[in-house]
Formats: structure tokens, C-alpha cells, sequence
């Protein structure tokens, strides 16, 4: 279930330049599950769509770690604790959750990192085979919440493109040594198309689920509208499958998406 | 205040606001949020023979004030609506009118024909104004004359309440009015998108993957009150408005520019409870502005604008 609701920012922390993030509270979002989003009021035409960075059931908070690219952003960054966000959660379907018996990868991208974190948070503890989690970015700034899945008993691989965190390059090659290692392994993966693209390239070997959080424009975020489909399986003669992101995903299984059209 | 709309063959709304085709899924999608049996009605995402698949993404953008859109008027087809939709929506106490779209006139006859005994649908309303296709839908809705031949195609396979959406993508939209009303249509609905395009500064092309969109929202409010004045003073059927709707106030215009009822799309995105807000503050602001009932300010704005001594209306 998911409702429309007005929830307190109870914290806001710069986490890094151009990213902050909220912490809401409602008690609708103790139904929420790693890799869902909330569909957030901002001052535009349309609602921002915002992944779960961090969870608490108990509480019923959610976080949500957004980067400045544009005015809907900007005005997000710029909200205090004390105010409100006017939000349509929880959406979408999330990650299937994991088989603990099973190796596990996360790889995740900048801003597509968060959902892998609250992945994590979720699961990680109760998880009894290796796990590791591959962060990647552009530079040193762009590579978020490593210090949580620190915090939370998982030192990250860093990989950053310009060198400045971790190994130069980017998630493939430390996906690509771990999957060697574990062929079996499940992996979990959110960040930009072309990292998507890779992984799913990558990962076509394993033997294990491959689950994927897609990003696209969205209008209602609910379901109503099909703005915000991606290319998706069966290929006909004419072309692809269209499904949504908001409710058909942002999760979806590798198999599932249409690559060679995305 | 009696809000209720009788509209012709029998069709009554509870009330005049009703979600417009496209923006409300098939009625399950925003139930979770909406209290749908409180609308007029809801008019569903259109219907094609057989499932179409839509414009390659993206499909929306963001304008000021506006909506950019390139759907392509993707949909599961007659069959599969027939079978996974209509059972949610005959458990509805709202009226539920089927957009119902077409390549040619002998698809939108199937449809019609197709939906003609299914108990949900109360109404249909014909779409020959989407921009989003290439073949079919707007190349019927900019000629009176292929218009006039869809209407008599849907007519002549349903009773139902037939009303034709009119496109806003041309001089002169009441001649396609007219004949339509001369084919057989018992309302008209208006607007639908205005078209439009977007150019994406970082990829250095047009934003939508369709090319070109149909622009929705509070930017073309004009556009469509203009439309409705016009075609609601040439033709004796009821006209439904609609374009950019966002409140109460606006409500008001268009049911002054002569609408008997409004269809209110793009703000559901951003305000999923909008439109029970409107049917709650409608009566207000009908009594504010000094309407003691909805029909007397349906054209209000016509009969004042002869008594300012400015032009007659009709
Ligand atoms: C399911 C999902 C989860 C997301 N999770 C996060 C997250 O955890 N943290 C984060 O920082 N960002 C996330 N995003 C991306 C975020 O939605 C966009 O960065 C944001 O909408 C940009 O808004 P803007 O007004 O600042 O930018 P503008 O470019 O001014 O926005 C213009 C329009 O384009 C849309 N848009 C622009 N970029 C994107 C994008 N990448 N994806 C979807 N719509 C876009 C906006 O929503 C708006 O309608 C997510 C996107 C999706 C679809
Ligand atoms: C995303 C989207 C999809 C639409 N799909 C349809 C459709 O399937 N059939 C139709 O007749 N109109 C469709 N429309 C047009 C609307 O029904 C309406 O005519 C138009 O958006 C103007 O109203 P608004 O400004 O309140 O949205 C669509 C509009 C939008 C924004
Ligand atoms: S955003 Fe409307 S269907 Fe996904």
C-alpha cells in the first residue's frame, strides 16, 4: 500500500557538495522496502522521484539523499528539519530480497547508491555468505554513504574515474573480479544507464538473480500515466515492450529489460 | 447546491468534474489515493483494437507551467481491456466513459462496437485529436469531413452517449465540431494537447523520444477556454472543457465559457486529491461569484458580455 501524505523532515545533512539528505517521518513509511522511491512535491509541474537511502521500520522514517541537478533538486537541498514534504509513498517495486546463503554484489553508481544502502541495512545482517559492495563515481565527491556501509560492517570497494577515491576506473573490473570468484553470486545494482548497461553485461554469466533499479521521467509515478517506461522483453519485430518504472519497476530483473534499445 | 449534470441520453453526473483520458489510468491506479466514486466520472486512457505500443521514451518533459507528452497512446488493447480492466471498473459508482482510438474509421467502429454491451462503460469519447500518432487519431480530427465519417462509424454500433474530442491544432475547431454533431454526436469534449516540442540543450536533440508532445497544464488554459467559447456558442450539444484546469476558479471559466461539464488531467500528477478539493469548494465559489445553481453559469460569460454592450454572443 502507499499513500498521500505530509511528513516532517526530522534531519538534514549536507553529505556532500551538491548532495544532501532528508530524513522524513510518517508512519506510512514503515511499509517501506529497499529500492522503492517517494514521489515528492517540489515547486515545478511535476513530483521529483526520490529512492529510500536508509530505513527505519520501527520509527517510521525514511531517508532520501538527493544531488542538486535542477530546480526541483535545488529546492530540495534547501529544506530544514521542522518543515514538510508532501510526498506519494511508498512506490515502485523494490529489490526481491536476497538469499542469505548466496554471495551478494551491490554496485552502485552516485545518486544510485542510496537504494543499494538501504539494501543492505535491510538484509545485510541477517546475510551468512560474502557480500561486497562495489561504490563507483566520477570523482572522490560523487562516491556516497561509504562511511555507512562501513558503519554497517561492509568496507565498499571504491572505484572513481578520475582516481581520486579507491581504484581508477569504474565498477566493471571490481564486478568482474568478484563474479570470477563467485560465480553463483546475486547482484543488486542502481546508477546510470551506462553503468547499468555494463553490469548487465557483465552479469549475464551469473548464475544468480540480477536485479537492476532503473531511473526515468516521470508523471504520475503511479502507474496511471506510461511516461516513465523503459525498453523491456519480449522484443517483437516492431520493437520492445514498453513497461513503467514506477510500477512495473524501479526494480527489474536483468532478463527483463530490453538492453540493446535502452 | 445541486451539482449533479444531466447530459444527453440519460447520462447523469454526480457531479461536473471528471478525470480526464489519459491522466487516470483505468481507475485502479489512483483509487489508493483518490476516492474515484466521488468524481462525475472518469474517462479512461484510450482504447485501440489491439494493443499499441507507444512512443520510444522519453515521454514526458517539464515546460513552464506545462506538460510535454509523447505517450503514443500506449494501450493493452479491446481484448485484454475488456478482460483485466472493465471488472474493476463495473465495480465503480462513478460514470466511466472508454477514449476510444483508432488508425481508421473501421477501428474505431470495432471498439465502439466492442464495448457497446460491456455494463462499465457509460459513455464513450471518441479521440480524434491525440498528437501523438502518425497514422489515424489527428489526421481524423483536423477535417471535418473524415470526422464527420468516424462519428457516423461509431454511431452506427453503440446507443451509448457518444462525445468527439476535439483538437486545439487548428484555425478553426468548430467546423470539426459541427460535423461531428452532424454525424451524430450527442456532446463534445475539448480540449485535447496542444503541439508542441522540447529541445534537450545536453543531448543536443528533441527532448521526447515522439519528437514532438502534446502540451498539457495551466499553460494552455487559454488556448482551451478559447476553443470551448467558440464551439459551445456553434453547436446545440453540451461541450465538456477542459486544458490546464488547477481549481475551482477555473472551473468556473470554463463552465462560464459555455462548458456543461470539465475533464481536469495534468494537476492529478501533482495533486492526486485536487479534484475532490474542486467538488468541494465548487458550490462556494459558484455562490461567491453569485451563481445560485451550476446551470446558470454555463454560458454566463455570453449573455454579460452583451450586456456590457460589447459584441452579442448568440
Ligand atoms: C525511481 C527513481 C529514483 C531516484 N532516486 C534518486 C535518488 O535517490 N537521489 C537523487 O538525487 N536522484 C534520484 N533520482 C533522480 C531524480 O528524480 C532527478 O534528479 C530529479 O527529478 C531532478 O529534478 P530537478 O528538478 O532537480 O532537475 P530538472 O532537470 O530541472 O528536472 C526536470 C524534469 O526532469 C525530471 N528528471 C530530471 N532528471 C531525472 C532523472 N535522472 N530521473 C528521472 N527524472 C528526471 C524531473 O523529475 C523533472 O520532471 C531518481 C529517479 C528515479 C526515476
Ligand atoms: C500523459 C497524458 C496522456 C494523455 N492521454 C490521452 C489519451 O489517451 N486520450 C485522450 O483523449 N487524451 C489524452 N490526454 C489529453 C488529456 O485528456 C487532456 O485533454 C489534456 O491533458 C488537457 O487537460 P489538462 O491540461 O488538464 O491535462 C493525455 C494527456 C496527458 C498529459
Ligand atoms: S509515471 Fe505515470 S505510469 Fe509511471
Amino acid at each position: 500500500m502507499a499513500g498521500a501524505f505530509k511528513a516532517p523532515i526530522v534531519a538534514a545533512l549536507a553529505v556532500a557538495p551538491r548532495h544532501v539528505e532528508l530524513v522524513i517521518e510518517h508512519p506510512e513509511l514503515s511499509m517501506a522496502a529497499p529500492g522503492q522511491f517517494a514521489h515528492i512535491l517540489t515547486p515545478g509541474m511535476l513530483r521529483r522521484p526520490v529512492s529510500f537511502s536508509r530505513i527505519d521500520p520501527q520509527r517510521g522514517r525514511a531517508g532520501l539523499l538527493v544531488q542538486v541537478v535542477g530546480q526541483g533538486t535545488a529546492w530540495l537541498a534547501e529544506r530544514s528539519p521542522g518543515e514538510w514534504l508532501d510526498v506519494l509513498a511508498p512506490l515502485g517495486r523494490g529489490f526481491q530480497a536476497p538469499d542469505p546463503a548466496r554471495p551478494w554484489i551491490l554496485v552502485g553508481g552516485g545518486v544510485g547508491i542510496p537504494p543499494l544502502y538501504s539494501a543492505w541495512e535491510r538484509w545485510g545482517p541477517q546475510h551468512r555468505a560474502p557480500a561486497c559492495a562495489i561504490l563507483g563515481a566520477r570523482e572522490a565527491d560523487g562516491i556516497l554513504m561509504a562511511g555507512d556501509f562501513q558503519g554497517a560492517g561492509l568496507l565498499p570497494v571504491l572505484a572513481t574515474e578520475d582516481g581520486s577515491a579507491g581504484r581508477r576506473g569504474t565498477v566493471v573490473g571490481p564486478l568482474e573480479e568478484w563474479l570470477a570468484r563467485y560465480p553463483e553470486a546475486q547482484v543488486m545494482a542502481c546508477g546510470p544507464n551506462g553503468m547499468l548497461a555494463q553490469v548487465s553485461r557483465v552479469a549475464a554469466g551469473a548464475t544468480g538473480p540480477v536485479q537492476l533499479a532503473m531511473e526515468q521521467r516521470m508523471g504520475c509515478g503511479i502507474g496511471a500515466c506510461l511516461a516513465c517506461v523503459v525498453p523491456a522483453t519480449p522484443v517483437g519485430p516492431e520493437g520492445p515492450r514498453y513497461r513503467r518504472v514506477c510500477t512495473d519497476g524501479p526494480v527489474f530483473f536483468r532478463e527483463e529489460l530490453a538492453w540493446s534499445w535502452i | 447546491m445541486d451539482l449533479s449534470v444531466r447530459l444527453p441520453r440519460g447520462l447523469t453526473l454526480k457531479n461536473p468534474i471528471i478525470a480526464a483520458s489519459g491522466t487516470f489510468g483505468f481507475g485502479p491506479e489512483y483509487a489508493r489515493f483518490v476516492q474515484v466514486n466521488r468524481l462525475g466520472g472518469i474517462s479512461v486512457k484510450g482504447i485501440s483494437p489491439e494493443p499499441w505500443r507507444g512512443n520510444p521514451p522519453p515521454r514526458v518533459w517539464e515546460t513552464p507551467s506545462g506538460l510535454l507528452n509523447s505517450i503514443g497512446l500506449q494501450n493493452p488493447g479491446l481484448t485484454t481491456f475488456l478482460e483485466e480492466d472493465a471488472p474493476f471498473l463495473r465495480t465503480l459508482d462513478t460514470v466511466v466513459i472508454a477514449n476510444i482510438i483508432g488508425h481508421t474509421v473501421e477501428e474505431y467502429r470495432t471498439v465502439a462496437a466492442g464495448l457497446q454491451n460491456e455494463p462499465a462503460i457509460h459513455a464513450f469519447e471518441v479521440n480524434i485529436s491525440c498528437p501523438n500518432i502518425k497514422a489515424g487519431g489527428i489526421t481524423f480530427g483536423h477535417d471535418p469531413d473524415a470526422a464527420y465519417h468516424v462519428m457516423r462509424a461509431v454511431r452506427s454500433v453503440t446507443d451509448k452517449p457518444v462525445m468527439v474530442k476535439v483538437s486545439p491544432n487548428m484555425a478553426d475547431p468548430w467546423t470539426v465540431a459541427e460535423a461531428v454533431v452532424e454525424g451524430g454526436a450527442d456532446m463534445i469534449s475539448a480540449i485535447n494537447t496542444v503541439i508542441g516540442l522540447a529541445i534537450d540543450l545536453k543531448r543536443r536533440r528533441p527532448a521526447l523520444g515522439g519528437t514532438t508532445g502534446g502540451l498539457s497544464g495551466p499553460a494552455i488554459k487559454p488556448i482551451a477556454l478559447r476553443v470551448v467559447w467558440e464551439i459551445a456558442q456553434r453547436v446545440s450539444v453540451p461541450v465538456i472543457g477542459m486544458g490546464g484546469i488547477q481549481s475551482a476558479e477555473d472551473v468556473l471559466e470554463f463552465l462560464m465559457a459555455g462548458a456543461r461539464a470539465v475533464m481536469v488531467g495534468t494537476i492529478t500528477f501533482q495533486f492526486p486529491q485536487r479534484m475532490e478539493e474542486i467538488i468541494d469548494r465548487l458550490p462556494l465559489v459558484l455562490a461567491h461569484y453569485g451563481f445560485r445553481s451550476l446551470e446558470e453559469a454555463v454560458g454566463a460569460a455570453w449573455t454579460s458580455r452583451t450586456a456590457d454592450g460589447a459584441e452579442g454572443g448568440e
